[in-house]
């Protein structure tokens, strides 16, 4: 019953250890396809620690794209944390700045979610989200480095490895299509990734698409056309 | 360690944790304007568009070109994902029927 609280965070995160080791494990494998080393598959799961971004950023390796275009983009995807960071910090009053700087390095989709489930829990004192945070990011990390050096073992292009990525991205665009708006949101940005791509050289078409859509998705809300339910994190 | 994998490393670190710390470090003395809310909505749709769309259309040198094996197994991906949300799922459907094509086209 009085268990130590971060024991109790560490208990908590069982199912996105669950979650998070074959996930690192496949991200490990797409690394080392992409010509990243198991050091470097393992120091990118240590430092940026955001699963979608680290996917998308081995793709854009694989395709030869320099550090501007992956930082930029990187930045564009990881501004989600942005909201789960502010509903966090409603929680976190008088703590200091370096334990908030801890908590906010290791903020993931998943620990947010079992956060949020055991509110009372985290709401006294940071042991608790600390022990949940540090054993998540030790499966993302275990699971990096392990797919990094099983990568090296197999056939990168054989079993339809090749599409495995691809096919990774569709499924993430689909599940975001929650309402016609998101549909023609992704036309917009479909279509004119194509077009940018084919009109200009390097990987920039990706961050160019993605504001110009951004920037159409807010112009729209502004005139009036509602369809946007409020955010769940 | 290459340079170019470790600025592409620290870069995307840096950028990552000013997301994750700042509304925390603010301590709720600002909450996100409701604008903003809204545009953070759409950019993962729009970002994976921009990846996807241009994966299907062009070839590995770049050049603008309509490749049946990529488009028939995204279209798989898509309907698969559409009827049973599963990532798992979704991925080992894309790379069997991307695999299969080999054979067949």
């Amino acid at each position: 019953m009085d268990e130590p609280a971060w024991r109790e965070g560490v208990k908590a995160a069982t199912p996105i250890v669950l979650g998070y080791l074959p996930v690192g494990l496949a991200f490990g494998v797409l690394a080392r396809r992409a010509g990243l080393t198991p050091p470097e598959a393992g120091l990118m799961s240590l430092l940026v620690y955001a699963g979608s971004s680290q996917f998308i950023a081995v793709e854009m390796i694989s395709k030869g794209a320099l550090w501007f275009p992956i930082v930029v983009t990187t930045f564009l995807v990881n501004l989600r944390h942005l909201l789960m960071s502010s509903t966090l910090s409603l929680y976190l009053n008088k703590k200091s700045l370096r334990t908030l700087a801890l908590l906010a390095a290791q903020l993931t989709d998943e620990s947010f979610a079992v956060a949020m489930s055991n509110r009372s829990k985290f709401a006294h004192g940071f042991a608790y989200l600390f022990g949940l945070q540090v054993t998540s990011q030790l499966a993302w990390i275990t699971g990096s480095v392990g797919g990094a050096f099983f990568g090296g073992l197999i056939d990168h292009e054989g079993y339809g490895l090749p599409f495995a990525l691809p096919s990774l991205f569709i499924c993430l665009l689909v599940l975001q299509i929650r309402s016609p708006v998101h549909f023609w949101m992704m036309m917009t940005a479909g279509v004119s990734s194509l077009i940018f791509k084919a009109t200009f050289s390097g990987n920039g078409y990706i961050v160019l698409a993605t504001l110009l859509t951004l920037g159409i998705g807010v112009l729209i809300h502004r005139t009036g056309r509602k369809g946007i339910e409020k955010i769940e994190p | 360690m290459r340079q170019e994998t470790l600025w592409i490393i620290l870069g995307m670190a840096g950028v990552t944790f000013v997301a994750r710390f700042l509304p925390m470090a603010l301590l709720s003395k600002w909450s996100i304007p409701e604008r903003v809310r809204l545009g953070l909505e759409y950019v993962p749709v729009a970002i994976f568009s921009a990846i996807v769309f241009p994966l299907l259309f062009f070839d590995q040198t770049g050049n603008f070109e309509i490749q049946p094996r990529c488009l028939l197994s995204a279209l798989s991906v898509f309907a698969f994902t559409w009827k049973v949300k599963s990532v798992w799922g979704s991925v080992l459907v894309g790379m069997l029927i991307y695999w299969m094509l080999g054979f067949m086209l």
